[in-house]
């Protein structure tokens, strides 16, 4: 029983940033944006989330920094994808590599360290107990008790469903990806809803980067996204945007992730850790197999 | 082709102005930093270092260019230069040959380690017609932990403190005079076959073709699906001969994070040379500069080297959107002057 209540907890654990990230890539992929920066914001939010916990000694300050960092890079990536008409695909390679270079060159800087930096008085993002259930064996220890951002994610997930499906905002944000021209005849800027898309991304990215560095671990290290991103991108892609596919994806990652863990006592650990991306790759066999057989159909 | 170099030259200079805001804000001299950087990499004695640091930036660079002009969007060059060098070293642990016939036998096993990844994503999209920009990266994350594990367990040095493979064979180490290494001829070499093949051969101009228009050229009769096979495979077996390089002509050994920063630094690269062989090599040229200054950098004037990877993707988004504004701005100037021959 323990076990399986620790694989169910893995996965949520592992199945967080990678689906705020991926809820938030959702957005620019309505919006018609080949937005493959998740990575780079994930990590600016990682490490502004880091440094705001630990000059102001609390963790509320630390997600808002976490979000202002992922929003900085976001800003970049409007600054040069949409201002500038420069390619997506560049723009995103480009500012990936910028974030990991600019994290890496400020934790020098400002902290003195390579590689890592952790310390006690960063403050942590809380885990919420939730009264009554918590007392109920089993299903208590799985919804109640987890960090406060897998709750927020939860929220997140219903909130960029029903703004993308149910309100104009969501209406014209796909109406930018499906047509922009006729976005921009009907009197409404295409760029606009595509730089605000780009923004909320940042936001979603934001909160996916301060669960990195203040969710189980308090600490900031070089690269910590570590592929996440990538992940998520390729959730995205899988399920053509739909956010409620995208959690349902994220948590197959995450259980495989979990799973991974678990297997360390039979492999050594080198193999285990691969399982994600195995997993990622495996998940983009089926759905190009089935894909196919829809098209000869 | 002025107005080309202008656009580059003019891009770099307003990244290096940008690296000088910073620097100033965080009261360091910008102008003795620069100064000091390019002392360290250009100076008589030091360019030839400088030269051998850019081996693995350039050909990674190539592999990405190669790529992106024909189609493909391999970017799995971290994970093919780890596969090449690990096979590299494997060989060169094994077998053991006198050195004209090891070192070439020993960048085969390279090419072969790269090219055999990057097969992997070239065939899941042949079969399955799974993207390879996806599969590529993940390849890259399997790579280095399948790297990993074979320097813990199967090819470990007994006795080591670190993760890492006993030296290569002694006949396996690229030949050094001084400060150059003979790896640099090797790159030369792959260097004048590639832009041999991309300019001047059938299967390059085809490849050109697909990259700009791909349905044009498949109504043209150019085997898609196989110039791309041919161009994944070529590819790959680029990166994985940098890869083979980094370990023959340094630490002679497999060791950990031993690809570095060198693949991604090839695909940004890439992208700054807009896939044009030659600036490739330029640009690789360049970076290893910026590279190998940073370390002088350092220690006179206490700026972190970490400033330089900043750099480098600033030179690229500044240089990218640099080259496509001034396009639309010269085009502009282009469409005025014809209005007012006409008027007049």
């Amino acid at each position: 029983m323990n076990i399986i209540i620790g694989l169910i907890n893995g996965m949520i654990t592992s199945a967080t940033p990678i689906l705020l990230a991926a809820l938030g890539g959702s957005l620019t992929y309505y919006a018609g944006i080949f937005n493959i920066a998740m990575e780079g914001m994930m990590l600016g939010g990682a490490f502004f989330g880091m440094l705001g916990s630990y000059y102001f000694h609390s963790w509320p300050i630390g997600i808002l920094f976490a979000i202002l960092g992922a929003i900085l890079m976001a800003l970049i990536f409007i600054l040069f994808a949409v201002v500038l008409k420069m390619d997506e695909f560049i723009t995103g390679i480009g500012l990936n590599l910028f974030s990991v270079g600019a994290t890496t060159y400020m934790l020098r800087q400002i902290f003195k360290v390579k590689g890592a930096f952790s310390s006690p008085e960063i403050v942590p993002i809380p885990k919420i107990d939730i009264p009554w259930i918590k007392d109920i064996p089993v299903v208590g220890e799985i919804i109640s008790g987890q960090n406060l951002i897998v709750y927020l994610t939860l929220l997140a997930t219903i909130a960029v469903s029903y703004l993308v499906f149910k309100t104009r905002f969501g209406l014209r944000l796909r109406a930018a990806g499906y047509n922009r021209t006729s976005l921009d005849t009907s009197g409404v800027s295409a760029n606009r809803i595509r730089v605000w898309s780009l923004i909320l991304c940042g936001v979603l990215t934001g909160l996916a980067g301060s669960f990195l560095s203040l969710g189980y671990v308090t600490l900031f290290s070089e690269g910590m996204s570590a592929g996440r991103g990538w992940i998520s991108l390729a959730a995205v892609i899988l399920v053509s945007g739909n956010p409620t596919g995208i959690a349902l994806i994220s948590l197959l990652f995450g259980f495989t992730d979990g799973l991974g863990l678990f297997m360390q006592r039979s492999l050594p650990s080198q193999f285990t850790s691969m399982v994600p991306y195995v997993a990622t790759l495996i998940a983009l066999f089926v759905y190009s197999v089935r894909l196919k057989k829809k098209q000869t159909i | 082709m002025k107005r080309k170099i202008l656009v580059n030259v003019v891009g770099v200079l307003l990244a290096f102005l940008l690296g000088a805001v910073v620097m100033l804000v965080q009261g360091y001299n910008p102008l003795e930093t620069y100064y000091r950087l390019f002392e360290y990499s250009l100076a008589p004695g030091k360019i030839a270092y400088t030269l051998s640091k850019s081996v693995p930036l350039v050909l990674t660079g190539m592999s990405a260019s190669v790529a992106f002009a024909s189609g493909p969007i391999n970017l799995g060059q971290p994970g093919q230069l780890l596969m090449g060098a690990l096979l590299a070293t494997i060989g060169g642990l094994y077998i053991d040959l006198p050195p004209l016939l090891m070192i070439p036998f020993l960048l085969m096993l390279a090419m072969l380690g790269g090219a055999l990844w990057s097969g992997v994503a070239a065939l899941l999209k042949y079969w399955f017609n799974m993207s390879e920009f996806i599969t590529t990266l993940m390849l890259n994350m399997i790579a280095d932990f399948f790297t990993y594990w074979a320097i813990n367990y199967p090819f470990f040095e007994a006795n080591a403190n670190h993760p890492q493979t006993p030296f290569i064979a002694r006949s396996g180490w690229m030949p050094e005079w001084g400060n150059f290494n003979s790896s640099v001829i090797v790159m030369v070499l792959a260097f004048a076959v590639i832009w041999f093949i991309v300019n001047r051969s059938t299967a390059g101009y085809e490849w050109r073709l697909s990259g700009q228009n791909s349905l044009f050229s498949r109504l043209g009769g150019v085997n898609i699906s196989k110039n791309y096979l041919v161009v994944m495979l070529l590819t790959g077996a680029l990166a994985g001969l940098a890869g083979g390089l980094v370990v023959m002509a340094g630490p002679h050994r497999f060791i950990k994070d031993i690809g570095g920063n060198y693949a991604w630094d090839g695909v940004m690269i890439a992208m700054v040379a807009n896939s044009g062989i030659i600036l490739t090599l330029v640009f690789g040229f360049f970076f290893s500069v910026l590279q190998t200054g940073s370390l002088g950098m350092e220690l006179i004037t206490a700026v972190p080297k970490e400033l330089i990877q900043v750099l480098q993707a600033v030179i690229v988004l500044i240089v990218v959107a640099g080259r496509g504004y001034f396009e639309t701005f010269f085009a502009k100037l282009e469409a005025r002057r014809k209005m007012r021959e006409r008027i007049a």
